[in-house]
């Protein structure tokens, strides 16, 4: 039984082949990992999932329903949330209104929400910063907002574009970890990541991109060792 | 808290007034900076709290003005009929602007306003049949509070005032309930928005139904005051301006800030008027100089606006040396 169902999906740019003819199923608790070089398709495939672009083929269903064609406000309260890549906090509102427009998706209570905003600014770690201005944070701090802000949205599932892209070292370890407890706590997990130690360590099955299709399907070290997923990321000659 | 006490006193203030000043050049000034205040506050809805910065709200000033004129003049109705009237016109085109407009972001939103507010400009001085074209409407004074025919302006404050209240009201609701914290993350990323379940485009349509709601009230209601509704005054992108004008000085998307933005920008206005009266046209001109000036002074200096400028003295005091 798959709470996330993904079929034959297609979308192109001009000539530009973005995704082709992707499929894939994921089940409830499962933490599927996405990784493919540059411009594999997917950043492309969470925009169409999310409702931010439309599949010129395919569709998405969620616990059996569909979601291709809904908006993408609609998408998020069936239950399916995200982060960005390039990160979106709003710059002008505090650390826990940010988390608050998230949590008022579900409740009409802005007190209630606000609650539920401190605990999700305390469970990420970012409570001594709770009343900052998102524009003062740093990069891993602004990742661990747009996760809470995600999170506050009670998903079902969740879509976690480069969890640890463009944050500096020491703090990968702590994000990780952060994924970890989410899934170990029953969440849904669709994560791209470019960081194969990263993606390798928590996910427990690896979905490989090369140029919009679905190259490999499976679990990590098979993934990792596959000849088209080694051949993709490093070119012909690294082969045996 | 402070904000409410320093809205209380500038209201409160404004409506004990006329009790003690009778002076009918202060009182006159009074009107026009509550009218000018409540369509600051007006645009401060679509524009501050929803990121939808209009220069075409004139279109629904003049909207309100134009619908009390003409039902006054042309079916001797109640201009407070042409005030409910107007305001439904102005919501339902601001309906129709809402959706066709929903794509546009940034400039291309304000350029869309303005082109709006310049083609209702061009029905209202050309469609002859209705609108007495270029010339304008002369609105006739007939006495009584039914009419709107008020010569007592301490009558005209508290009018004015009523709707003004009601548009800080609108505010202050959007300063605290869960649809003002969706409109201001609409204002800050629509995307971002929409990915947290936030119907972007449905609140929009309804912050800029809204505002045009209001606008046209005020267009009614100044339509009655001055007694005469000219279409390259009411229409014109100036006045847009000035609504935008007074929200950024007064502090984008505070409830109090468009009332002592207009409260500054009719201040001097009405001092330049005074002082340099004899120019006549040349005016104008003086104006665009002044407003272009006051605009780069205040986003470099003061971009959280007077309500964000008075909020740090205020914080300041209320913490010995936090002072830098």
């Amino acid at each position: 039984m798959s709470l996330l169902s993904v079929s034959g999906l297609s979308k192109r740019f001009g000539g530009v082949v973005a995704n082709r003819n992707v499929s894939f199923d994921v089940a409830p608790g499962e933490l599927v990992g996405i990784i493919g070089p540059n411009g594999a398709g997917k950043s492309t495939l969470f925009e169409i999932i999310t409702g931010f672009y439309h599949p010129d083929e395919g569709e998405v269903r969620l616990d059996g329903a569909r979601l291709t064609g809904l908006s993408p406000d609609v998408v998020c309260r069936r239950g399916v949330a995200r982060t960005f890549q390039k990160l979106r906090p709003f710059q002008a509102l505090t650390v826990l209104d940010n988390v608050m427009v998230g949590a008022l998706t579900r409740t009409k209570d802005v007190a209630h929400a606000r609650e539920r905003a401190r605990e999700l600014v305390r469970k990420v770690g970012l409570a001594d910063k709770v009343d900052a201005h998102a524009r003062t944070l740093s990069t891993g701090q602004r990742k661990r907002l747009e996760l809470a802000r995600a999170l506050a949205t009670e998903p079902r599932v969740l879509l976690l574009d480069e969890v640890t892209g463009g944050v500096d070292q020491r703090t990968i370890p702590e994000l990780v970890r952060l994924v970890r407890d989410l899934h170990a706590g029953g969440l849904t997990l669709l994560v791209i990541e470019h960081n194969m130690r990263v993606i390798t360590a928590v996910a427990q099955r690896i979905l490989a991109l090369h140029l919009g299709e679905v190259i490999a399907d499976g679990a990590p070290d098979v993934v990792a060792r596959d000849r088209r997923v080694v051949e993709a990321y490093l070119g012909q000659a690294y082969l045996p | 808290m402070s904000g409410l006490a320093l809205a209380a006193v500038f209201f409160a203030g404004a409506g004990l007034a006329p009790l003690v000043v009778r002076d009918a050049f202060f009182l006159d000034s009074l009107v026009l900076i509550l009218i000018w205040g409540t369509c600051a506050a007006a645009w401060n809805v679509a524009g501050g709290y929803a990121g939808q910065i209009s220069l075409g709200h004139s279109a629904f000033f003049g909207l309100g003005a134009y619908a009390a004129a003409l039902l006054t003049t042309r079916w001797a109705l109640s201009p407070w009929l042409g005030l409910a009237v107007g305001a439904l016109v102005a919501t339902a085109i601001g309906l129709v602007i809402g959706y066709l407009s929903n794509r546009l972001r940034g400039p291309y939103f304000v350029l869309a306003t303005i082109a709006f507010s310049q083609v209702l400009l061009i029905v209202g001085s050309r469609w002859r049949a209705v609108t007495a074209g270029s010339e304008g409407i002369p609105v006739p004074f007939r006495p009584g509070f039914w009419t709107l025919g008020i010569a007592d302006k301490r009558v005209w404050v508290w009018i004015v005032l009523g709707l003004a209240v009601l548009a800080y009201l609108v505010g202050l609701y959007l300063e605290r309930a869960r649809r003002g914290y969706q409109l201001m993350a609409v204002r800050e990323d629509e995307d971002a928005a929409l990915s947290l379940g936030v119907p972007a485009r449905r609140l929009k349509v309804a912050a800029i139904c809204v505002s045009a709601a209001f606008t046209a009230a005020c267009g009614a209601l100044w339509a009655q005051y001055v007694g005469f509704v000219d279409p390259f005054y009411v229409f014109s992108v100036d006045l847009s301006v000035r609504f935008a004008l007074a929200t950024i000085i007064g502090g984008l998307g505070t409830a109090l800030g468009p009332f002592l933005g207009a409260a500054l920008v009719t201040t001097v206005e009405t001092y330049l008027r005074a002082q340099f009266g004899g120019i006549g046209a040349g005016l104008v001109g003086i104006y665009l100089i002044i407003y272009g000036c006051a605009l780069i002074v205040m986003v470099r200096w003061l971009p959280q606006g007077l309500v964000g400028w008075i909020a740090e003295r205020v914080r300041r005091r209320a913490v010995p040396g936090a002072a830098s």
